[in-house]
C-alpha cells in the first residue's frame, strides 16, 4: 500500500502567546515549533496501516526550512520518505493556496491508496486544508474519524467510524480516499533513538517554489504571500479575561471536609446568586 | 456575481432546523444585506425537506432554494458538496454562510474548494470592510487569540459561524421558493453509510446552551456521570465532558468540550473534576462565569475560574445539587 500523510509544523499554543509589532500576527521570535498534534495521530495511523498491510508511508509537508525538524520526527516515528515543499511565503499565505499546492505535489507522486491528515492545525485553526486537498485530487474524504475499522487494499475500500452529533456513523469509502484525524483515535508512538538515527538517512525530496507549475492552480507564484491571500488576517488580539478566583477551601487542609462541605455548597450558591447573578 | 447573501440551513438528526441558522439569517440581514444591496436567501438541502419556508421567512429569508433528494439523506457530504457547489455556480451569490457544526465543518470547506472560494471557519462576528468585502472575527491559537480576517478577490465569500454568537430575531417575510434547480447523480456518491446510530437527548445542545455542567476524569465511571446529569437537569443546562472522560468511556463523544470537541460560551460553566488543560479551555475559556469543583488545590483550573470549591466531588456535589434544587423549586 502507498500511504500518504500530510504533516504540518505548528506553534505550540500551550505556551503564552503575544501579538507581534505589526499587530496582525503572533510573535514567533521565541516560539517553540512542534508537529501539529492532530498530525501525530495521522502519522501513527499511517504507520499502523503499513504494519498491517505492508507498503510505504510518505510524508508531505509544506513550509519554511524549519519544517524539516517535524518531517524528521515523522520519519523517526517510522515513515519511509518525505516531500518538503520548501519556501518562506508558504507560512504566510492562506489555506486556500496551501491545499492546492499540497494537492499539486501529491499528483506528482503517482498512485496511492490512502491519505491521512490532522483535523485542523492548532495555531491558525483554519480547519479546511485536509478536505480541500481531497477535493483538488477528486477523491472522497471522511472527516473526524474516531476509528479506522478496516482498510482493504485488495477490495479498494476503507471502513471508518466517525462521530456525528447525537451518535456515530460507520461509512465505507472507496480507495483512494482522505481521512482526517481527531485526537484519541490511537496512541502516537515516540520516536526511538534508533528511529531518530535512521530518519537522518531516509529520502527527503525538497521542492522549491520554482519547481512548482502554477498552470491550472488558479493563482500565481506571486500570490503565495500574505498579500495574495484570499482571506487575509488583518489583525489579531489576545483577549485578557479577568477571573475572580474566589476559591472556597477547607480550614485545616485545602479540601473542604465534614461539616464544612454543606457550608461551602451554601456559600458557592450565594456567590452565584449575589455576586455573579447567574442562578 | 449577484449581491445576495445565502445561509445554508443546518439540520438536526431529527430533521428540524438548528438555531444557528436563524442566528446567521438575523446577523446577515443586520450586517451584510443592506451594505451589499442584494437579497437574503436560505438554502435547504436534505431528504424530505419541504415546508421550511415559513420558518426561514420568519427570520428574514426573502428567497429559499430547496434541493430535496434521497441522495442528501444522513448528512451525505458528497451530496451536499455537489448540490451547494452547483447552486453557487448557477447563482453566484456574494456571500454564503453556514453553521460551524460537526457537519458544517465537514462539507462546507470542501464546497468552497469546489467553487474556488476562500473560506473562513467558525466566525464569531461578521460584517463588511470598507470596500464591501466580508470581514469576520474568529478564534485562533487554541482560542487564545482573536483574528480579524478580510476577504479579497472576486469569488463568492464563504464562512461558517459559531453557534450562539448572534441573537436570532424575527423579521417576517414571505419568501419565494425555488425548488429542484440541481439534479444529483447517484454515481457521484461514493461513500456509503453502513451503520448510523443516534440517540435523541432531552437536554439542551451544548453549543446552544446558556448553562453547561461538565465532568472530567475524576468522575471515575459512567455510572457516576449521573451526578453531572442531575445537576445539569436541575439547572436546565447542557452536559459536557473532557476528552479524558470521553476516552475512558464515561460518556459519549458528542459531549466533549474543547479544541477537538465543541466550543461553548455559556453564561455559566461548571467544571467538575476537570484539571483545566489548554485543550479543554480552548472550548470553554470564553464562558462568562467559570466554576470549578476539584479536590486538588493545585489544579490549573483554579488559576482561571471565577468561583470554586476545593473538595471531593462525591462530598460536595450531592449537597450542592440538593440546594440548587430547593432554590429552583422556590
Ligand atoms: C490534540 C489534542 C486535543 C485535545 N482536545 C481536547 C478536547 O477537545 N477537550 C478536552 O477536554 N481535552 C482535550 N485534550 C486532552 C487534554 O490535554 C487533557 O488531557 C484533558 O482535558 C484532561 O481531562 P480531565 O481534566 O478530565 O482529566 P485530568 O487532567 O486527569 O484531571 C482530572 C481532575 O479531576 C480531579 N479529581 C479527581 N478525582 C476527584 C474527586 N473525587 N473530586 C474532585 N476532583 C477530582 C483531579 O484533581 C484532576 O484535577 C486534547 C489533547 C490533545 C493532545
Ligand atoms: N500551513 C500549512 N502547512 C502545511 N500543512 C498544513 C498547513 N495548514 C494546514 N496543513 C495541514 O492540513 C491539516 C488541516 O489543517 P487546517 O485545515 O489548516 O486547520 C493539518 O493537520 C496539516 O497537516
Amino acid at each position: 500500500m502507498k500511504i500518504l500523510v500530510i504533516v504540518s509544523q505548528t506553534q505550540d499554543t500551550e505556551a503564552k502567546i503575544q501579538v507581534s509589532a505589526g499587530g496582525d500576527s503572533v510573535d514567533t521570535a521565541d516560539m517553540k515549533w512542534i508537529m501539529n498534534p492532530y498530525d501525530e495521530f495521522a502519522v501513527e495511523e499511517a504507520i499502523q496501516t503499513k504494519e498491517k498491510h505492508g507498503g510505504e508511508v510518505v510524508i508531505v509537508s509544506i513550509g519554511p526550512a524549519r519544517v524539516v525538524d517535524t518531517i524528521r520526527q515523522a520519519l523517526a516515528m517510522g515513515a519511509d520518505s518525505a516531500v518538503h515543499i520548501n519556501g518562506d511565503g508558504f507560512a504566510e499565505t492562506d489555506p486556500f493556496a496551501i491545499g492546492k499546492l499540497i494537492a499539486s505535489e501529491i499528483k506528482k507522486l503517482g498512485d496511492f491508496d490512502v491519505i491521512f491528515t490532522g483535523m485542523k492545525i492548532i495555531d491558525e485553526e483554519s480547519g479546511q486544508v485536509g478536505v480541500q486537498v481531497a477535493e483538488e485530487l477528486g477523491i472522497p474524504h471522511v472527516s473526524l474519524v474516531s476509528k479506522v475499522v478496516e482498510i482493504n487494499a485488495d477490495a479498494k475500500k476503507a471502513v471508518c467510524q466517525k462521530e456525528i452529533d447525537g451518535g456515530h456513523v460507520v461509512v465505507e469509502a472507496p480507495l483512494p480516499c482522505l481521512i482526517t484525524c481527531p485526537d484519541a483515535m490511537n496512541e502516537p508512538r515516540y520516536a526511538s533513538l534508533p528511529g531518530i538515527m535512521k530518519a537522518k538517512k531516509k529520502p527527503l525530496t525538497e521542492v522549491g517554489i520554482d519547481d512548482i507549475s502554477f498552470d491550472g492552480l488558479g493563482f500565481s507564484k506571486e500570490a503565495v504571500s500574505k498579500e495574495g491571500a484570499r482571506v487575509k488576517t488583518t489583525g489579531i488580539e489576545v483577549p485578557q479575561i479577568e477571573r475572580k478566583l474566589k476559591i472556597i477551601k477547607g480550614s485545616d487542609e485545602p479540601m473542604v471536609k465534614g461539616e464544612e462541605v454543606a457550608n461551602a455548597a451554601e456559600e458557592l450558591i450565594k456567590l452565584l446568586r449575589e455576586d455573579a447573578k447567574v442562578i | 456575481m449577484s449581491n445576495d447573501v445565502w445561509v445554508v440551513a443546518d439540520l438536526k438528526i431529527d430533521g428540524t432546523i438548528r438555531k444557528v441558522t436563524f442566528e446567521a439569517l438575523t446577523e446577515a440581514k443586520k450586517k451584510l444585506v443592506g451594505g451589499l444591496g442584494g437579497q437574503l436567501c436560505a438554502v435547504v438541502l436534505g431528504s424530505g425537506v419541504s415546508g421550511f419556508e415559513a420558518e426561514l421567512g420568519k427570520y428574514g429569508a426573502e428567497k429559499v432554494y430547496v434541493i430535496d433528494s434521497d441522495l442528501l439523506k444522513d448528512f451525505n457530504t458528497e451530496g451536499y458538496v455537489n448540490a451547494l457547489g452547483e447552486l453557487i455556480k448557477q447563482n453566484e451569490p456574494a456571500v454564503v454562510l453556514a453553521g460551524n457544526t460537526v457537519f458544517g465543518q465537514d462539507y462546507f470547506p470542501r464546497a468552497a474548494a469546489r467553487v474556488g472560494s476562500g473560506v473562513a471557519m467558525d466566525a464569531i462576528s461578521i460584517g463588511l470592510s470598507g470596500d464591501n468585502k466580508l470581514q469576520i472575527e474568529r478564534y485562533s491559537h487554541s482560542s487564545k487569540a482573536i483574528q480579524t480576517q478580510v476577504f479579497h478577490g472576486g469569488a463568492t465569500m464563504m464562512a461558517t459561524v459559531r453557534p450562539n454568537s448572534f441573537k436570532a430575531e424575527e423579521s417576517p417575510t414571505t419568501p419565494e421558493v425555488i425548488s429542484g434547480s440541481v439534479e444529483l447523480n447517484p454515481a457521484d456518491i461514493s461513500v456509503k453509510v453502513l451503520e448510523l446510530e443516534t440517540k435523541a437527548s432531552d437536554r439542551p445542545e451544548l453549543t446552544e446552551a446558556e448553562r453547561v455542567v461538565a465532568g472530567g476524569r475524576g468522575l471515575a465511571s459512567e455510572e457516576n456521570f449521573k451526578y453531572i446529569y442531575e445537576l445539569a437537569d436541575t439547572l436546565g443546562a447542557a452536559a459536557g465532558a473532557t476528552r479524558a472522560a470521553v476516552d475512558a468511556g464515561y460518556c459519549p463523544y458528542d459531549m466533549q468540550v474543547g479544541q477537538t470537541g465543541k466550543a461553548v460560551s455559556p453564561n455559566l460553566y461548571i467544571g467538575i473534576a476537570i484539571s483545566g488543560s489548554v485543550q479543554h479551555f480552548a472550548g470553554m475559556g470564553s464562558s462568562k462565569v467559570i466554576v470549578a469543583i476539584n479536590k486538588d488545590p493545585e489544579a490549573p483550573i483554579f488559576q482561571k475560574c471565577d468561583y470554586g470549591i476545593v473538595g471531593d466531588l462525591f462530598d460536595v456535589l450531592p449537597p450542592f445539587t440538593e440546594k440548587v434544587k430547593q432554590l429552583v423549586s422556590e
